[in-house]
């Protein structure tokens, strides 16, 4: 079996937490730090390290207003985000085509 | 094995953008719902005699409110049961895209409930009786055709059928009926009542399907 999609699988993407926030935002122009939390069960400790690394790796930008008079802080996918995601998921297509096919 | 995670990880995206995008409470019963309490509203408008414009937009507003509050309490118990929250995002879009229509509908008729009353005997039968109750089809047909966009594919279609309904009855014009509000009833019964049960049976057999795949 070729192991190149499987090396090139993108790391900060392919942890499962980051892995189902950016599913979710690939499907959302924009979530709310809160509807993440709920919809993923995740704390918001948890949540918040996730975002800084994706952060960081320039794939969400966040946006932060008040709402009411409360702080809302709302997440989506930048272009960067959205290209790598389209990649890492056209290579996981790619790994289970391969093992289909030699089998 | 390597392919047995990565379909794994194809499933869970598919899962979870679907959670973020697509509304996924169960319609069926919301349609059972609507269904009964139109198809029970036509009869009881019919035979108890509901028959002045006011007193027909007037009983049809409180048979919406009625409605609406029953689908939310049923919503509220879908959610609670799949511990979700009820306040999603997709249920957020849903309800947006189906408001402006619904809004303008009950803005006119509102308008109507109060200037029926002053209008002469023939303009407010034709007004209450006839293009109010088919304003009410289009409109809810352009909520649902918007909120569609949203859903399971279907709604769509459900929502094209009360738009073309509604403008073909306009088209066919107002009937030379005896009984105006006997149309007027049996037009609500049929497209809130019986449509509604009928979607409703046809969702309950393909929801029970894709439950059981």
């Amino acid at each position: 079996m070729n192991p190149e999609p499987f090396l090139q699988l993108d790391r900060v993407i392919h942890e499962k937490g980051r892995l189902a926030i950016m599913s979710l935002l690939a499907a959302s122009p924009q979530l709310a730090f809160t509807e993440m939390r709920d919809t993923l069960n995740m704390t918001d400790g948890n949540l918040t390290a996730h975002m800084r690394t994706l952060q960081e790796s320039g794939y969400v930008s966040v946006t932060k207003e008040f709402q009411g008079g409360r702080p809302l802080t709302t997440y989506s996918l930048t272009a960067q985000g959205r290209k790598a995601f389209a990649t890492y998921i056209n290579l996981l297509e790619q790994i289970v085509q391969q093992t289909k096919s030699t089998k | 094995m390597e392919s047995n995670w990565a379909a794994d990880n194809l499933r869970i995206i598919r899962t979870l953008m679907e959670r973020s995008a697509i509304y996924r409470r169960a319609l069926a019963p919301l349609m059972f719902l609507a269904g009964s309490l139109g198809t029970a509203a036509a009869l009881i408008g019919w035979f108890a005699r509901v028959e002045s414009p006011r007193a027909f937009v007037g009983f049809w507003l409180a048979v919406a409110v009625l409605t609406i509050a029953g689908c939310f309490l049923l919503l509220r118990r879908q959610a609670l049961r799949d511990a979700e929250p009820l306040w999603s995002t997709p249920t957020r879009r849903v309800l947006q895209a189906l408001l402006p229509a619904l809004a303008a509908g009950l803005i006119c008729s509102t308008i109507a409930l109060f200037k029926l009353g002053a209008a002469e005997q023939k303009t407010a039968t034709i007004v209450g009786l006839f293009c109010l109750p088919l304003g009410w089809i289009v409109f809810y047909g352009c909520a649902v055709h918007a909120a569609g966009f949203f859903m399971p594919r279907g709604i769509r279609l459900f929502g094209w059928i009360f738009i073309l309904g509604g403008c073909g009855l306009f088209a066919l014009g107002s009937p030379e009926a005896p009984r105006p509000p006997h149309y007027a009833h049996g037009v609500m019964g049929l497209f809130f009542g019986a449509l509604h049960l009928a979607y409703g049976i046809y969702l309950f057999c393909t929801e029970k399907r894709k439950n059981e795949t």
